[in-house]
């Protein structure tokens, strides 16, 4: 998480604005026709009366727009996880799946899809597929981190951690593979969808929920910039220097869990986004 | 060099936009658009000649061939809702809830009050497949079309079920579909409706499962050892027919009905669900599964 060059000030605005366009155009053009006009007067209608509002007025308000919103939001959660984990493993080519909340959670959202209304779950309506999803994210996590802790320091390293997380990733794909091994028709394809992550199913709710951890993470993330940047010159050393390392590891470790399987929860398993974004910014 | 590569992209980007164009249809349909994501339901509409307001249909609707000139919204369990918005229907058929998905697609066709009709029977049966065919046809003010299908359907049926006492011997049937992915084969079970035909035609079904279709290994493809092995149009036409290429499936190759030269294609639309031509179908299943014992 390196400090931002100065050489570089000017692109940000232009990427800013990239981002701005490429939504505007994303929610501008899709399969159904929906024309300037019809944009405008579904957002005066949705702040007047939403009642009144014409099918296309509603399908941008309802589906289009939180879709995009969505699609912004996961991918600066994604994106930060990604850095948070990179530094914290000093390893390029680590993203958030690796620590095995990705594959958690879909093992999670895998288990309720096949076995969910087997086991007549108190319906807890549309939230019954996030928290499960999310549940699994946090116990792979968790699996993790206590595997990798060593007998003998009660410290894990940071190798042992990649590499529990490799295992626990691969127990946990298995386990989303059998289950949509076993699964009827409608239910694989919904383990498939999920697995593949789709922004499709979005609405309010689900930008509510993800804007509001996104942005309380992204900030907490923020604070420990020094702290990480410390740490990629070696665990010892930033421990020299009087940080923390078990608080700190434990926090980002927290930190990602939440923003990534609340993400994942809503939108499947996304996965490259926090790999390359962080790499894309380092070159700036 | 990047700079080049950089503006072809964007070119073709750009370029590439025209396909959301959505260019106004010009032929319109006045009244209602029809959308049907259940292939059962389409057939029997056109079999009523009650296609004209029919504007798109899902991906496995196949019968009759006319119906492949319609656009597709998808497959009725992996919809799109902008491309089923995009046909602007006016009403939705489908059968059930269980067969349309994925959920989210379902739940927000409902948010926005896209008009969906399941008709109240299910046609696993042929006498449902009676009772569907005569709702579909008061449905849409067909009901002497209804009857005239139910009465051809019956007489099919009747002369059917009558040939099917002549024959000796009951061949075991497997029936494939799709053919092979990797090395497991989907297989039809003793609970779909596949099933019903094949023993309505004089066979029975090699292989049982709680489940409509089961994945299964080669090793019990090849213990299951059926008389007759039916492949359904896409996993058949993958094979292009070539014999050399049907030995080579791990499994099939050990069979009876390999050696004897018993593997046939089927359409999935003649067998996988019923409709009006279920009769004519199970005739010709007759004679493909019976090919050395035929019936005056």
């Amino acid at each position: 998480m390196s400090r931002f060059n100065k050489q570089y000030t000017g692109v940000y605005p232009i990427l800013l604005l990239l981002l701005l366009v490429v939504t505007l155009l994303s929610i501008r053009y899709g399969a159904v026709e929906i024309s300037l006009q019809e944009i405008y007067t579904s957002i005066r209608n949705w702040f007047t009366s939403s009642e009144s509002m014409t099918l296309n007025e509603r399908i941008f308000m309802e589906i289009r727009l939180p879709r995009a919103i969505l699609c912004v939001v996961v991918g600066a959660s994604l994106a930060v996880g990604g850095a948070l984990m990179q530094s914290l493993f000093r390893n390029p080519i680590v993203e958030p799946g690796l620590v095995g909340t990705s594959s958690g959670a879909a093992f999670g959202a895998a288990l309720y899809f096949v076995l969910g209304s087997a086991f007549q779950i108190p319906t807890a309506g549309e939230w019954a597929l996030p928290i499960a999803a999310c549940l699994g994210g946090i116990v792979a996590t968790f699996l993790v981190f206590i595997l990798a802790k060593s007998k003998h320091t009660g410290k894990s390293s940071i190798v042992a951690l990649l590499l529990t997380g490799i295992a626990i990733n691969a127990l946990f794909i298995s386990g989303v593979g059998f289950m949509s091994y076993m699964a009827r028709d409608p239910q694989a394809r919904s383990i498939t969808f999920w697995t593949l992550g789709t922004l499709s199913g979005a609405n309010w709710h689900s930008v509510l929920i993800v804007g509001l951890t996104s942005v309380v993470c992204i900030s907490l993330a923020l604070k420990y910039t020094k702290h990480l940047n410390a740490l990629m010159i070696g665990e010892e050393e930033a421990q020299f220097i009087g940080i923390n390392i078990k608080r700190l590891k434990l926090t980002i470790l927290l930190i990602n869990v939440v923003m990534v399987a609340v993400a994942t929860a809503f939108t499947g398993v996304i996965s490259f986004i926090g790999l390359i974004v962080p790499h894309l910014l380092r070159i700036m | 060099m990047n700079k080049y590569i950089l503006g072809a992209t964007l070119a073709i980007g750009l370029a590439s936009c025209g396909r959301f164009g959505n260019k106004e249809e010009d032929q319109q349909v006045k009244g209602e658009r029809i959308v049907s994501v259940s292939k059962q339901h389409s057939e029997i509409m056109y079999a009523l000649g009650a296609e004209k307001n029919l504007v798109a249909v899902d991906i496995s609707s196949t019968y009759p061939p006319a119906i492949k000139k319609l656009p597709t919204v998808g497959y009725h369990r992996a919809l799109s809702l902008e491309g089923l918005l995009a046909a602007k229907p006016t009403l939705i058929l489908h059968d059930g809830h269980s067969s349309i998905g994925p959920d989210h697609v379902v739940s927000q066709l409902k948010q926005l009050d896209i008009p969906m009709k399941e008709f109240s029977v299910k046609a696993s049966t042929l006498d449902s497949t009676i009772l569907l065919m005569r709702e579909i046809g008061s449905y849409f003010g067909k009901e002497k079309q209804a009857d005239s299908l139910c009465r051809i359907l019956d007489a099919d049926m009747k002369l059917a079920m009558e040939q099917a006492k002549a024959y000796q011997h009951k061949p075991k049937v497997l029936v494939i579909h799709f053919g092979q992915a990797s090395n497991v084969y989907l297989v039809v079970t003793k609970k779909n409706t596949g099933a019903k035909m094949v023993e309505w035609a004089g066979g029975t079904m090699a292989v049982d499962d709680p489940k409509a279709m089961k994945q299964l290994s080669a090793e019990v493809v090849a213990k299951s050892d059926p008389d007759v092995i039916l492949l359904t149009d896409f996993g058949y036409d993958r094979l292009k027919g070539s014999s050399d290429k049907i030995s080579e499936l791990p499994g099939v190759s050990s069979t009876k009905a390999f050696k004897n030269g018993h593997i046939y294609r089927v359409e999935e639309h003649d067998l996988i669900y019923f409709g009006p031509r279920t009769g004519k179908n199970v005739l010709a299943l007759q004679k493909l599964i019976h090919p050395d014992e035929q019936v005056q």
